[in-house]
C-alpha cells in the first residue's frame, strides 16, 4: 500500500548553505490494512517522510509510492487523508466551509459533503463549533478540525503526523477511537508519534527513525517481548545510535 | 475547474473576511466623503477636481488591497504552512496558483466594483450640488477609468503572485510588487526623456537607453491604464486603444500567473 524505497533527502542549512542529510536511504513497506507507527526523537527525519509521501517536498534519491501510484502523481491524493504537525487553517473560515474545501477537491458531491461532514464534526466533538471562523479556536480544537479534513473523502490510507499533538487526554482517546475505527474498516494508517503509549495500543508494526536512518522495524508483539516496553525499545536505539541527534 | 473553484472561493472568503479589507475600504469612504470638502474648495473646475480625487481615491485603495491583502493571502500560506492542507489534495502546484490567483482576482473585482459605485454616488451628488461644472462630463470614460483602475490591480496581483513564486518572505514581494508598480507607472515617461535627452538638455548615456528600454518591454507599462485625466475632461479615447489596452493588461496578467506557476512547480515546502 505504502512502498518507500531507498529515499534520501538532504536540505541546504544556515547561511552558509550547510548540506544537511534528513533522510538516509529509508526503505520502508506498509501493507494494506495495517496501522504503522513511526517513531523518533526530534529532528530525526519523520516529518520529511512523511512530507515526501504527500509530494510537498520531493526526494533526492530513491522513489515513494501509495497503491502503487507514485507519489507525485496528483490523482493518488484522491486515496490519502493528511493531518499536518500542528496544522494551521485559514483563519476566516469556519469548520464546514474547511471541510467542503476538502471534499470538493476530492470530487464528493455536496451531499455527500453534508453528510460526511456531520458524522465527522460528530466524531471530532465540533459539532456546536462547526459555523465558528477557526481563528477562534484552541490548539486542539484546530487538530481535531484537521483530523475531520483529512478523513473528509474516506481515505484508503491515513497520513498522521502527530496526531496527538497540543491534545487533552479526551481529545487523545477521541483520536484514539478513530484510528481503532480506521482499522476496523480495513484503512490503511501511517502515523509519527512521541506519545508511546498511544503507539503501543494502535499499532501493528512500529519503525524506528534516528538521525535520517531507519534503526528499526518489526511488529509490535515481538518487539514487547517479556518485560520489556516500547519506551525501553525506543531509548535502546536511539543510544545504539549515539543518541537523540538533532539535524 | 472542479479543483479551481474551491481555491477560488476559500481565497475570496479568506479575502473578503479580512479586517485590513475593512480598513481599505473605510479609508476609501472617508476618502470620497472628503471630496465634497475638497471639491468645494475649489472655485472652479469643481467636476474635474472630483472626478479627479473619486478616481484616485478608488486605484488607492485598490493598491492598498493588493499590497497588503492580496500578498498576505498567498504568503500567509507558505509562512503558516497552510499550503499544507491545499497541496496535500489532488492539487498540483500549479492548480493552487492558478486557483488562488482566481480567487484574488474576484476580491479584486467585487472590492472594486463597490468602490467604484461608493465613488460614482459622490461624483454624482458633487454634480448635483454644482451641476455648471459638469457640462463637460461623460459617465462612460469614469467607467472605462474605474474598469481600468481595477484590471491594473489584477495585473499588479499577478506581479504580485509571480514574485511570490520565488521569493521567501513577504516583506521582500511587497517591495518588489512596490518597485514593479512604481517602475510601471513611470517607465513610459522615463523612456521618452531617455530616448529624446536634448530635449530637456540632458545627456544620457547610450547604456542607460538600452536598460530603459530592456526595462520597459520586461516591467508591464502600468501609465496605460491611467486614463484620469481623459476621465476628468471627458476626453475620448479611441476604440482600438481600449482594446489592446485591455488586451495588453490580460495577456500580461496571463504570462505573469503562467510564470508563477511554472517556478512554483518547482518548489518544496519542508
Amino acid at each position: 500500500m505504502i512502498k518507500i524505497e531507498g529515499i534520501s533527502k538532504e536540505f541546504n542549512e544556515g547561511i552558509r548553505a550547510k548540506r544537511v542529510k534528513a533522510l538516509d536511504d529509508l526503505t520502508l513497506q506498509v501493507p494494506k490494512g495495517e496501522v504503522f507507527g513511526f517513531l523518533g526523537p526530534n529532528g530525526a527525519g519523520k516529518s520529511t517522510a512523511i512530507k515526501i509521501l504527500v509530494n510537498l517536498i520531493r526526494a533526492d534519491q530513491g522513489e515513494a509510492s501509495i497503491m502503487d501510484r507514485d507519489v507525485n502523481d496528483t490523482g493518488v491524493r484522491k486515496h490519502v487523508g493528511y493531518l499536518p504537525e500542528n496544522p494551521y487553517f485559514y483563519d476566516y473560515l469556519t469548520a464546514e466551509e474547511l471541510l467542503w474545501f476538502g471534499g470538493k477537491t476530492t470530487g464528493l458531491s455536496s451531499l455527500a459533503i453534508k453528510q460526511r461532514t456531520d458524522e465527522l464534526l460528530r466524531q471530532v466533538n465540533l459539532q456546536s463549533a462547526r459555523k465558528r471562523q477557526l481563528r477562534t479556536y484552541s490548539k486542539g480544537m484546530v487538530q481535531r478540525a484537521g483530523l475531520a479534513l483529512s478523513l473528509i473523502h474516506d481515505p484508503d490510507v491515513a497520513i498522521l503526523d502527530e496526531p496527538m499533538s497540543g491534545l487533552d487526554p479526551l481529545g487523545r482517546k477521541m483520536v484514539g477511537d478513530i484510528i481503532l475505527e480506521l482499522k476496523a474498516r480495513g484503512k490503511t494508517i501511517f502515523f509519527s508519534s512521541h506519545i508511546l503509549t498511544d503507539v503501543e495500543r494502535f499499532c501493528d508494526r512500529v519503525g524506528i527513525i534516528v538521525a535520517g536512518k531507519l534503526r528499526l522495524v518489526d511488529r509490535l508483539d515481538n518487539l514487547l517481548i517479556g518485560n520489556a516496553s516500547l519506551e525501553d525499545v525506543f531509548l535502546q536505539e536511539v543510544d545504539k545510535a549515539g543518541g537523540a541527534m538533532e539535524i | 475547474m472542479t479543483t479551481l473553484w474551491p481555491i477560488a472561493l476559500i481565497t475570496f472568503k479568506e479575502g473578503i473576511r479580512n479586517r485590513a479589507l475593512y480598513g481599505i475600504t473605510l479609508l476609501a469612504l472617508l476618502l470620497l466623503i472628503a471630496n465634497f470638502l475638497i471639491s468645494g474648495l475649489f472655485m472652479q473646475e469643481i467636476g474635474k477636481v472630483a472626478v479627479d480625487i473619486a478616481l484616485s481615491a478608488v486605484s488607492l485603495s485598490g493598491l492598498l488591497l493588493v499590497l497588503f491583502v492580496g500578498i498576505n493571502l498567498m504568503e500567509k500560506d507558505l509562512d503558516k504552512k497552510t499550503i499544507y492542507m491545499v497541496l496535500s489534495r489532488p492539487i498540483s502546484r500549479s492548480q493552487y496558483i492558478v486557483g488562488k490567483f482566481l480567487g484574488m482576482a474576484l476580491l479584486i473585482i467585487i472590492t472594486m466594483v463597490f468602490l467604484s459605485m461608493c465613488a460614482m454616488l459622490s461624483i454624482q451628488l458633487i454634480k448635483m450640488a454644482y451641476p455648471t461644472y459638469f457640462q463637460r462630463f461623460s459617465w462612460p470614460m469614469v467607467l472605462l477609468a474605474l474598469s481600468f483602475s481595477t484590471l491594473t490591480m489584477i495585473l499588479l496581483s499577478a506581479l504580485a503572485f509571480l514574485f511570490a513564486s520565488f521569493t521567501s518572505t513577504s516583506f521582500i514581494t511587497l517591495v518588489l510588487t512596490v518597485i514593479a508598480y512604481i517602475i510601471g507607472q513611470s517607465l513610459s515617461d522615463v523612456k521618452a526623456l531617455v530616448e529624446a535627452p536634448q530635449v530637456v538638455g540632458i545627456q544620457v548615456s547610450a547604456i542607460t537607453v538600452k536598460l530603459v528600454q530592456i526595462a520597459y518591454y520586461l516591467f508591464p507599462n502600468l501609465s496605460i491604464f491611467d486614463i484620469k485625466t481623459h476621465a476628468a475632461h471627458a476626453l475620448p479615447l479611441s476604440l482600438s486603444y481600449i482594446f489592446w489596452t485591455v488586451i495588453y493588461g490580460l495577456v500580461y496578467t496571463a504570462l505573469a500567473v503562467t510564470g508563477a506557476a511554472v517556478i512554483f512547480r518547482r518548489r518544496e515546502f519542508p
